[in-house]
């Protein structure tokens, strides 16, 4: 569960924004898949992610994309993240010519995916999973801003609490923008975190967010 | 997580990395006189390691201790680099659709229904993941769960979705429960959670899965439009490129 069918924002926040993954079936095709899984992995990189990785060794800001592609065994699951949809359209292309064998999946805005799909030539989504959002006491939760930052993570690992420090770092000066959601990224191991949707994001917290914390 | 109170210096550098928040408090050394040091909220934490992760400390403080059952299910289901044994998939939940092109986890007619509770920044009790699993089972519906999810494996009853007494007390960062139902009775599904959702003391999300026809028809999407519920206009979806192809509609293909 990646969680990136819950990712907050507008249509225009997250029209360009998209999580691929491969994906393995236990019982299936997911002995010998390790092969499959890196060929996979190697035409999305080529197609330049914004970030990649898998969970248990880190994504491209944590490590190397060597170090990925050696680690991949069988059963992996691969996270690459995409921020333009032509080079969705031209991986899907790809994808469906040289058809590596795991399943993959796309999460983005349904409509933006399926015409991407069309344009590609595979025709209808295969399965779907809509999120109906959050619920119970969500007056517990962040600010919408943040939120949009913290859903971003594939399994909350990124803390409110750390965006309010980087919000303060950054309005005294001490650090770039970039460098925070390089950092973001770093928390967020398996590489569902989109660095240019954040850094959009963050210039929207910035002017909205206040930092009243002490530490 | 703990912080090792002989190295400490409650420099503070890892509070905000904490996805549960605030958790952590200032102890006086009982042996090093004017010495502080910081110490973690042991019911709050979640044993996710992102302090650890983060490689913050300047003294090497902070440690995760070996945690014996039932404290162990907080790492398993918080700490993205531990895979379940049980489902043998990394992360806290199973594949569900993401592999239903060649696996058929999700017919027609069938709706996957799945519920993360504690996710961003709050997490769970599994007190109120049983909550939320016994409305659910409660419900008639027929809603079957997930063998290889986690938080299956932690119930005492999987007839009503009654955890284990032992693992009540315990938090983990999200858990996830997974099933599936009918179709038509995805409305009585969704309100058992409505109920669910004003007793229990987090969040959480909810999601639903279908196979779509051929012609590209969503089947839930009527029956949510239909039901008054709201659903996002982002999803994840499964382009249907895995090998073998699972035969949905017996004529020997792909659809």
């Amino acid at each position: 569960m990646t969680h990136s069918l819950h990712r907050r924002g507008d249509y225009e926040s997250l029209k360009e924004d998209f999580v691929v993954l491969g994906c393995p079936a236990t019982g299936v095709n997911k002995a010998g898949s390790a092969p499959k899984t890196q060929n996979f992995l190697s035409i999305c990189y080529k197609h330049g992610p914004v970030n990649l990785g898998d969970m248990k060794t880190g994504n491209i800001y944590n490590t190397t994309m060597d170090d990925i592609l050696a680690s991949v065994t069988d059963g992996t699951i691969v996270q690459c993240t995409f921020d333009n949809r032509d080079k969705i359209v031209a991986l899907i292309t790809e994808l469906k010519e040289r058809r590596p064998g795991i399943s993959v999946v796309i999460s983005g805005v349904t409509d933006v995916v399926q015409q991407c799909m069309h344009e590609a030539g595979l025709g209808s989504i295969h399965s779907l999973e809509y999120s109906l959002g959050t619920w119970g006491k969500t007056e517990r939760l962040p600010g919408y801003a943040v939120l949009k930052l913290l859903t971003m993570c594939g399994h909350a690992m990124i803390a409110c609490d750390l965006v309010g420090k980087m919000v303060r770092d950054v309005k005294r000066g001490r650090r770039t923008i970039r460098s925070c959601v390089v950092e973001l990224a770093q928390c967020c191991t398996c590489g569902n975190f989109n660095l240019t949707r954040a850094e959009k994001i963050f210039r929207e917290v910035l002017s909205t967010y206040m930092v009243n914390s002490l530490y | 997580m703990k912080a090792d109170k002989d190295k400490c210096i409650a420099c503070k550098r890892c509070f905000p990395y904490c996805p549960m928040g605030r958790i952590q408090t200032f102890q006086r050394h009982d042996k090093i006189p004017g010495r502080v040091y910081i110490e973690i909220d042991q019911d709050q934490c979640t044993d996710c390691g992102m302090c650890v992760r983060a490689n913050i400390c300047p003294v090497n403080a902070l440690y995760q201790e070996v945690a014996d059952w039932p404290r162990e299910i907080r790492g398993i289901l918080s700490n993205p680099l531990i895979e379940f044994k049980g489902s043998q998939v990394p992360g806290r939940g199973t594949e569900e659709m993401k592999t239903n092109d060649v696996k058929g986890s999700f017919l027609p007619g069938e709706v996957g229904v799945g519920v993360e509770l504690g996710r961003p920044g709050l997490g769970a009790y599994f007190r109120d993941v049983e909550v939320v699993a016994m409305a659910l089972m409660e419900a008639g519906i027929g809603y079957k769960l997930a063998d290889e999810n986690p938080v299956t494996h932690f119930m005492s009853d999987k007839s009503t979705g009654k955890l284990r007494d032992d693992v009540l007390g315990e938090k983990a960062t999200s858990a996830i429960i997974e099933g599936k139902c009918k179709l038509e009775k995805l409305p009585e599904a969704l309100k058992a959670l409505q109920g669910a959702a004003e007793k229990v003391d987090t969040v959480f999300t909810v999601e639903v899965i279908t196979k779509v026809t051929p012609a590209g028809d969503v089947p839930i999407k009527s029956v949510l439009e239909e039901a008054g519920f709201w659903y996002s206009i982002n999803s994840k979806n499964n382009l249907g490129l895995g090998l073998p192809a699972f035969d949905f509609y017996g004529k020997g293909g792909a659809a």
